[in-house]
């Protein structure tokens, strides 16, 4: 068993060779996953999503004191899109529609980049102790994640922030807590397949630490599913966190999609449709992009589980 | 014998699953704020509250309360439903019998659209159809539902006028018994064809909206394990025992494929559970999910705690019986090893 | 059932079952256009039993599969010849054939599992792991013997029952069956269909019939699964049974007895066979006539005896060279050198000409026809043709004794 003479070389893995040929590797993965135009087309829109959060300060006026609340302009409530200095209608209450897709990808995207880092962290290092510790905290963590994973994600987030009651940052904490759970399965389920794996035994001989063992073997191979989870987080963080909005867990006003949504509900039988239809649009579009990427990534880096 | 063994194993996790579940239910009603933030009132002396916290156990121990709470929960006392005004257990069966009646029309409408999408697409793999059937099946899954039962509104209601929203007539609901509070059924049993009627009419379109995106994940599911089993050998063996192209899809190939289709019910059911949340509030359905989006906006922790609990276990029982269908539907799992 | 003329059974009679004439078969790829088979002829006489051998991908399985238009299409193509068929009445009355490739579908659908039946290679895959045998053998008496299961009604048979007999009974009429007055019949035509499931199914030697009727494939071992395939195939009586490497997938054990069954099933039903086969020693056997295939087309078409003793194609050669315990005593094989070509967009050649130790510079850049003129026989190779037809000298063509057998 004790071989001390074990060569070294089949411990580094394509993963993680020179850096030239890692970068050529993902130059090709590039390649692949843009070939298939639906991939294309999600990375496209998300990209055109993202430029309109950024460009949003530049291209509407930002509201003062806080350029995430909805400005209200009480001269035009109710206005229909085309209206000089509303393009996209307002609201009942004088809210500019197009004010609030553009501050809306904003508020999407900082939700959702919270959202993904948080749990992602947290995910890896749930994952992290159930899989090195072993035995009774794996046993432990793992029926959480079960019992995590037996509630509808929507319906979990939703009591968690109604307890706490209504704020936007209830709604990031409350997906927090739910989205985790997937990153830790990842880790762990890798962890436990690299610790079967030969070539860790021998380098465990060898008196490479655990840490070692993570950073060669552990994390190279989980970048992989955790990349397309996140991905696929991206788009349904923001699908989940704009229905607890629309259900009024935001703070009224806050230029966020599914509070708009909300908000121009009402007016709909007045045949009012606009301010409705657009912000609802934008998570359709967000939520679609990020699913189309995911899938795409997903087909390529990992065809095993391809969906199609 | 062994598909009974199979089920007994996923029983025995079951109450693990249900007091896990009733602890995160009943840490998020201690920790997450105040219990008894609804029957506060601003002209309460401290004294008053102090009453009501006592009453209420607030000042044992957790584990105690929670002791306390579970047997109440056993007993059947899930405590008073601030926003109806009464006690949980007493509005709760109104209420899921509205929401089962959407849910299970939904489910109805996602199994049967799913199923004939997906067979409809997957034999006709790489074609325009089939084209078409993945674009819809993908972006299901990306659709907020809160926005599609808007857009669905304004089209069958405020501008065709197809489709009235609400759960029924307001006569002809009083022009009936509800002995079961399932409309459609009550209306049966009525023997009332115009509150059948009426019932249905105003079904359809909040439960099209709801099974939507269920649709969607059968659809997709479908269409993938059809596309695979005709490559089977066996449906080249069924057409070459001289099988028309019907039989060998419908008796064959579908059959087959409905075997990995039945796992992602069980999904597609999660998926109905959290849009009923939304689909009742838009389509004014006085249904579980509705009753829960009035809790949350009170704070009313009885409801919410009761909507959570009863979801749950809802959830799970309908997954043990898409396992236990899977398992006999697909003898190989279990008995092929 | 079928009035057998004994004179005919033994006698080498020139009546064709279906004679294949310049087959192409073609898949459009990403890639290019693939020639899986690409100018196949032969022809298989009434009551013999016609190997086709080859390796793997030399497009022997499309070929077999054509005969059933069982090729998807797309991608696939029927690019050019035909497969000329001639059922019992047409080869008894000297009546005109069928091309496979043309007829309509309902014909064609008459003609599988009824005239034409196929065995494939893997039981285990060949077999709706969701349907009972039972299902599954009584689907080709519903589809192609419903006057006989009709018998006991003398004609009379109510409409319900008879489109159940046809499988053409709708849900509401599979409901009706449950009730009088209908149950009784139904269950009668039931009983007559189980009869002849269990006839069939005991005719491949299956000992339990009425057993292995309510099994599932997954409960029956691999060598009973082909038997319930054979049964299956044979239950109308075929002219022509396609056995496509019906052993490849089976014990060693059980080969031998799969292989003995099919063989005597054939005589007793006086079946044609076209047996598809990678495997020399194995086609040996059974054949009484041998085409071996390479690369989609046909190289050398002989008897057994004339294919085995005196091989006249270079590939055939080689691969009777690479069997074991034939042209070597023990052990060595001789493998042939090179691998078999791409077979995407090729241009005229033979195709064997890359691994070929006899091949000129003809044979790059001419494609062989199929010819018996020289070497007594159908061989496909330059050495055996006519320089003058060919326009070159009798000295560019490959060195191959060219005497007659």
């Amino acid at each position: 068993m004790v071989d001390t003479a074990a060569p070294r070389e089949p411990l580094t893995r394509t993963e993680s060779g020179p850096l030239a040929v890692r970068l050529r590797r993902a130059g090709e993965l590039t390649r692949e996953v843009l070939r298939n135009p639906t991939t294309l087309m999600g990375l496209i829109v998300i990209v055109t999503l993202i430029s309109l959060a950024f460009l949003a300060p530049l291209l509407t006026e930002p509201n003062r004191p806080d350029a995430y609340q909805m400005p209200r302009d009480w001269g035009a409530t109710n206005a229909p899109p085309g209206t000089p200095g509303h393009l996209l209608g307002t609201t009942s209450t004088g809210g500019d529609v197009l004010y609030g897709v553009l501050w809306g990808a904003r508020t999407s995207l900082r939700m959702s980049l919270i959202v993904v880092g948080v749990t992602m962290t947290v995910g890896t290092i749930m994952g992290s102790i159930a899989g090195f510790i072993g035995g009774k905290v794996d046993e432990f963590i793992m029926r959480i994640v079960d019992v995590l994973l037996a509630i509808p994600e929507l319906i979990f987030a939703l009591a968690i922030a109604a307890v706490l009651g209504p704020s936007f940052a209830n709604i990031i904490f409350a997906l927090s807590v739910v989205f985790w759970v997937k990153y830790a399965r990842i880790i762990r389920g890798q962890i436990i397949h690299v610790k079967h794996n030969e070539y860790v035994d021998s380098a465990r001989v060898i008196g490479d630490s655990k840490l070692n063992i993570y950073r060669k073997d552990v994390l190279p191979n989980s970048v992989t599913p955790v990349v397309v989870q996140a991905t696929l987080d991206m788009g349904n963080i923001v699908l989940v966190g704009a229905t607890l909005s629309f259900i009024g867990l935001a703070e009224a006003g806050l230029a966020e999609w599914g509070v708009l949504v909300s908000e121009g509900q009402a007016g709909i039988s007045s045949g009012r449709w606009w301010a409705s239809t657009f912000p609802g649009a934008m998570v359709f579009l967000w939520a679609l992009a990020f699913n189309l990427l995911g899938d795409g990534l997903r087909d390529v880096l990992d065809p095993r589980t391809g969906g199609r | 014998m062994q598909i009974r063994e199979y089920v007994i194993r996923r029983l025995l996790i079951l109450p693990l699953i249900l007091i896990g579940t009733s602890l995160i239910v009943f840490t998020l009603g201690r920790v997450g704020g105040n219990p008894i933030a609804i029957y506060l009132e601003h002209e309460m002396t401290p004294e008053e509250v102090a009453q009501l916290e006592d009453r209420y156990g607030l000042n044992d121990s957790l584990p105690e309360q929670y002791v306390a709470w579970l047997g109440g929960v056993l007993r059947g006392d899930l405590g008073f439903s601030g926003v109806s005004a009464a006690p949980v257990m007493d509005v709760l069966p109104r209420r899921l019998a509205a929401t089962l009646e959407l849910s299970i029309a939904a489910a109805i409408v996602a199994i049967s659209m799913g199923i004939g999408l997906g067979t409809f697409a997957g034999a006709r793999r790489d074609r325009l159809p089939d084209h078409l059937t993945r674009v819809f099946a993908i972006s299901g899954a990306a659709t907020p539902i809160f926005w599609f039962a808007i857009v669905m509104l304004i089209i069958f209601w405020v501008y065709l006028g197809w489709f009235p929203v609400g759960r029924s007539d307001a006569t002809i609901f009083a022009s009936i018994p509800h002995p079961t509070g399932v409309y459609t059924i009550d209306a049966v049993l009525a023997g009332s064809w115009t509150a059948f009627r009426d019932a249905i009419w105003h079904l359809v379109l909040p439960a099209v909206t709801l099974g939507y995106g269920a649709t969607a994940i059968i659809t997709r599911m479908m269409r993938s394990s059809l596309a695979e089993e005709l490559n089977e050998d066996y449906v080249d063996a069924a057409r070459a025992k001289g099988l028309p192209e019907r039989l060998v899809l419908r008796r064959h190939a579908r059959r087959n494929a409905l075997i990995p289709t039945v796992t992602v019910i069980g999904l597609g059911f999660g998926f109905l559970l959290q849009g009923s949340v939304v689909v009742e509030i838009i389509f004014i359905w006085p249904g579980l999910g509705r009753w829960m989006a009035d809790a949350v906006l009170r704070g009313d922790q009885a409801t919410i705690m009761a909507y959570v609990l009863f979801t749950s276990i809802l959830f799970l029982i309908v997954n043990l019986i898409v396992d236990i269908l899977y398992a006999y539907l697909d003898r190989r799992v279990v008995l092929g090893g | 059932m079928t009035a057998a003329a004994p004179a005919t059974a033994g006698e080498k009679t020139a009546a064709l079952v279906a004679s294949v004439e310049d087959l192409r078969v073609h898949f459009e790829l990403k890639a290019g256009v693939l020639h899986a088979v690409d100018g196949v002829s032969f022809d298989i006489a009434d009551g013999e039993t016609l190997g086709l051998v080859g390796e793997t991908g030399c497009g022997k399985s499309v070929t077999a599969r054509s005969f059933l238009r069982l090729i998807p299409t797309p991608p696939g193509r029927y690019a050019g010849g035909r497969i000329r068929f001639w059922p019992k009445e047409a080869r008894q009355s000297g009546g005109e054939p069928v091309d496979l490739l043309q007829v309509p579908t309902s014909d064609m659908l008459d003609i599988r599992g009824n005239r034409i039946a196929m065995i494939f290679q893997d039981p285990g895959k060949a077999l709706n792991p969701a349907l009972p045998i039972r299902e599954q053998v009584a689907e080709v008496f519903y589809q192609h013997r419903t006057e006989d299961l009709l018998e006991a009604w003398n004609g009379r048979a109510p409409r319900p029952i008879r489109r159940a007999a046809s499988q053409r009974a709708g849900k509401l009429e599979r409901l009706a069956f449950k009730f009088p007055p209908l149950r009784s019949q139904s269950k009668r035509l039931k009983r007559r269909v189980d009869e002849l499931v269990g006839d069939a199914l005991a005719e491949t030697q299956i000992h339990n019939p009425r057993k292995i009727m309510a099994s599932y494939p997954h409960e029956l071992s691999g060598g009973m699964k082909q038997r319930v395939m054979i049964a299956q195939a044979l239950a109308c009586n075929p002219d022509l049974l396609i056995a496509d490497e019906p052993t490849t997938a089976l014990d060693v054990t059980i080969q031998a007895r799969i292989l003995e069954l099919i063989r005597e099933l054939q005589h007793a039903h006086q079946t044609s066979v076209l047996y598809i086969s990678h495997d020399l020693s194995l086609v040996r056997r059974i054949c009484d006539r041998i085409a071996v295939m390479y690369a989609g087309r046909i190289a050398e078409i002989g008897t057994t005896q004339q294919v085995f003793h005196d091989p006249r194609h270079p590939y055939t050669q080689g691969l009777l060279a690479a069997v074991p315990s034939f042209a070597h005593r023990r052990g060595e094989l001789a493998a042939i050198e090179g691998t078999v070509p791409e077979l995407i967009d090729p241009d005229p050649s033979c195709r064997f000409h890359t691994r070929c130790a006899f091949a000129t510079d003809i044979c790059g850049r001419v494609d062989p026809v199929l010819d018996g003129r020289v070497a007594g026989r159908p061989v496909a190779c330059h050495g055996y043709a006519s320089p003058e037809e060919l326009g070159v000298a009798a000295a560019e063509l490959p060195h191959l004794d060219r005497s007659p057998a």
